[in-house]
């Protein structure tokens, strides 16, 4: 039997004194790419932001490839994370960026940025290592967020509406290369949008999230 | 005008310094052993500084800058005080908390130079940090970085140019510092600051204090431009608005941050509240003592002349302070606003901290303090000096109001036939009122406590505040430290007060009427 990449049983998400969503089963298996769509306030983010372990969950399980991680910290959890902007580190070069995962592993230089190069070039930026951030366009950009995110394997990979700061073109090119990338690794990902053109085109289910504070 | 009076009250009095040491026995005196022998201890000195404010600054505006919770405005201002008090009260303040059996020397000194300059620090790097968009930090945790390694390497290299920028300032004023070292240093902390008043005031050697402030002028200039560049190599940042974070839920992190904030409160006010208790305690006892008798102690003699009178000194220089720097600070800002050079604004606003306040007294005593220009009589040399140390400052308040306000009633109130000074008045006249208010108010604060300038111009018989109390503390015996910590208190009322009016006049009604469109 397969092992999930991420499952979540009877999650409850939200802050302290605001409950957001609560009873959440999902589950997530390798190469598959579940779309969540809803209302703004409906927990989308949270619920991202609480399997990440930015957010404490109030309740329920997380596992990550079988193994429970409701309480381990963020930096071990195996989660990979793109938000909406792609928050390059300004100080690295695109290269320093897509291996700090790696670097942080223990990682090799050599084979840092042989698994750099590699990633630059699926996601159509080869001989972009050595740029600066500031020289990229937006959409290039997200692109090497979405390679920094992939370089050290996670199991699974948040997105948090990657490509709303994109036009309409270009947001249904990068979708597609990033569905096929994310397909190649076997990565799990879950991902959050508003758009349910985007959703289905690129997900294997859609899943909606409801305002559980509305009756 | 402002430019004249920059040169003949500036420009002319580092010219008279610099000529002492362009001649040939100047140039000796340059180079010579006895000039650079404080270098490396005042070095030493201001770099342990630097460091201690930036080590318990960064925890400070971390904490100041990015959490909501109650009393972070308390903790803020609070931090903001030492800062503005004179460095002569704060000096007292510090030997009051820590009482006459803690030796003074190098650890007192960097201990109350890291004190007050701690708000330089949590200013400048806490503006940074609290647009730093914290998902930085969270992707590089998901990439595996632990809380303290996504701090170090992400978030400090983006707060780098800030806290190079806060260093290079705190460096500067710890290196040029004057009335700590003189009350609480030792042989082992003296500064160039320091070594310029004793050979001025002690030795006599006039040529040798001059080589000695070329050589300060050399090397501060030198660390402001290494921080100008340093602050400068910033790569471009995501900056966000600032959005305060909740304190974290969990206990380690709560107490994290509210620990760090009432330890900052206890930090800034243990030093003033020594030096009230001290005010109030004589022979082991409450009392009212040194209030009552700040009237009186040594009234009869010169050499040290009445306490009250030395305040009524203070006040006077402190009001022809605030008029001449007004005046001068307020056409200079003028001058930007119809010139629009908003560059030399900062320039200006900059160059005081290039000339160390005994580089200026000096200056001040060569060019006119002896024949043929001599007016030491006319009791104008300190309040001149204070002026040259308040204009950029009064730039600083006045051009940004003048900039932001809303220019469309001038040209409305000419095509009306409006002579250009009415209509001038018309557009800015509400605006400058209540800045150059705020502006007087500073020049005042600034006047009240300088120390460097005021000890080479104070004449004999009529010495400001803060030169009293270092001439009281020289002397033995409880009265005299009792009466000095009297008016050290007086001078923190003062100061606090009129800190408190201006900040109350920039945050309440100054707003700068932007153009709607």
């Amino acid at each position: 039997m397969t092992v999930p990449r991420v499952e979540t049983q009877a999650l409850t998400i939200g802050y302290p004194g605001r409950l957001v969503a609560a009873g959440i089963d999902l589950v997530v298996l390798p190469g598959e790419i579940v779309a969540i769509v809803g209302p703004s306030g409906s927990g989308k983010s949270t619920l991202l932001s609480t399997i990440v372990g930015v957010v404490p969950a109030l309740g329920g399980t997380i596992r990550v490839d079988g193994r429970a991680v409701t309480t381990v910290p963020i930096h071990e959890r195996g989660v990979g994370l793109v938000f909406q902007e792609p928050l390059l580190f300004p100080h690295l070069s695109v290269q320093d960026n897509v291996m700090y995962g790696l670097r942080r592993q223990g990682t090799t230089k050599e084979e840092a940025r042989r698994r750099s190069a590699e990633l630059l070039e699926w996601l159509d930026l080869p001989g972009y290592g050595d740029r600066s951030v500031d020289e990229l366009s937006g959409g290039q950009a997200q692109r090497v967020a979405l390679a920094r995110a992939l370089a050290p394997r996670p199991a699974v990979l948040l997105l948090d509406e990657p490509f709303s700061a994109l036009d309409t073109e270009l947001r249904q090119r990068l979708a597609l290369d990033v569905a096929a990338t994310l397909r190649r690794e076997g990565v799990g990902a879950i991902h959050v949008t508003h758009d349910p053109k985007e959703a289905a085109d690129m997900a294997d289910r859609v899943v909606a999230m409801t305002d559980f504070s509305r009756p | 005008m402002p430019a004249a009076f920059l040169t003949v009250f500036l420009a002319y009095p580092l010219g008279v310094l610099g000529s002492h040491v362009v001649d040939p026995t100047g140039w000796t005196r340059l180079v010579a052993a006895s000039t650079w022998h404080v270098v490396p201890l005042a070095l030493v000195q201001a770099s342990a500084s630097t460091i201690l404010a930036v080590a318990v600054g960064l925890p400070i505006a971390n904490v100041v800058s990015r959490y909501g919770f109650r009393g972070r405005a308390l903790a803020q201002a609070a931090v903001t005080v030492p800062f503005v008090l004179p460095t002569v009260v704060v000096a007292l303040a510090f030997r009051s908390l820590l009482g006459p059996g803690v030796p003074q020397g190098f650890v007192l000194v960097v201990l109350a130079h890291a004190y007050v300059n701690l708000a330089v620090v949590v200013r400048i790097v806490g503006s940074q940090w609290a647009q730093h968009d914290p998902n930085f930090e969270n992707v590089a945790r998901t990439l595996g970085a632990t809380r303290w390694a996504a701090f170090r390497t992400v978030t400090l290299p983006t707060l780098r140019p800030a806290i190079a920028s806060s260093a290079s300032v705190v460096f500067i004023f710890s290196f040029t510092s004057l009335g700590i070292v003189l009350l609480l240093g030792d042989a082992s902390t003296r500064t160039l600051e320091s070594q310029i008043l004793r050979q001025t005031s002690v030795l006599l050697d006039f040529p040798g204090a001059a080589a000695t402030a070329v050589v300060q002028l050399v090397l501060v200039s030198s660390v402001l431009a290494a921080g100008m560049l340093a602050s400068r190599r910033s790569t471009r940042r995501r900056m966000r608005p600032v959005t305060l974070r909740p304190v974290p839920s969990d206990p380690a992190g709560r107490i994290g941050v509210l620990g760090t904030a009432a330890i900052t409160l206890a930090i800034v006010t243990a030093p003033v509240a020594a030096l009230v208790v001290t005010s109030f305690r004589a022979a082991g006892s409450w009392s009212l003592a040194w209030w009552t008798g700040v009237t009186s102690v040594d009234a009869g003699t010169s050499r040290i002349g009445s306490p009250l009178s030395a305040l009524a000194t203070s006040l006077a220089f402190a009001v022809i302070c605030a008029v001449v720097a007004c005046v001068v600070g307020g056409l200079a800002a003028v001058a930007v606003l119809t010139h629009g050079r908003t560059r030399v604004m900062s320039l200006v606003a900059i160059v005081p901290l290039g000339i160390s306040s005994a580089t200026l007294g000096l200056g001040t005593l060569l060019a006119f303090g002896r024949p043929p220009i001599d007016l030491r009589g006319s009791g104008l040399l300190v309040p001149i000096a204070h002026s040259l140390v308040a204009v950029p400052l009064v730039v600083a308040v006045v051009a940004p109001a003048l900039l932001g306000a809303d220019a469309r009633p001038m040209a409305v109130a000419a095509s009306l036939g409006a002579r250009p000074t009415r209509a001038f008045l018309t557009a800015y006249g509400s605006v400058l009122r209540v800045v150059m208010l705020a502006s007087a108010g500073l020049a005042c604060a600034v006047s009240l406590g300088e120390f460097g300038a005021a000890s080479f111009l104070t004449r004999a018989g009529s010495p400001t505040v803060p030169v009293q109390i270092v001439r009281l503390l020289s002397r033995p015996g409880e009265q005299s430290y009792g009466v000095a910590a009297v008016l050290a208190v007086i001078l923190v009322i003062l100061t606090l007060s009129i800190v408190l009016l201006v900040d109350r006049l920039g945050t309440g009604r100054l707003r700068p009427r932007t153009a709607a469109a």
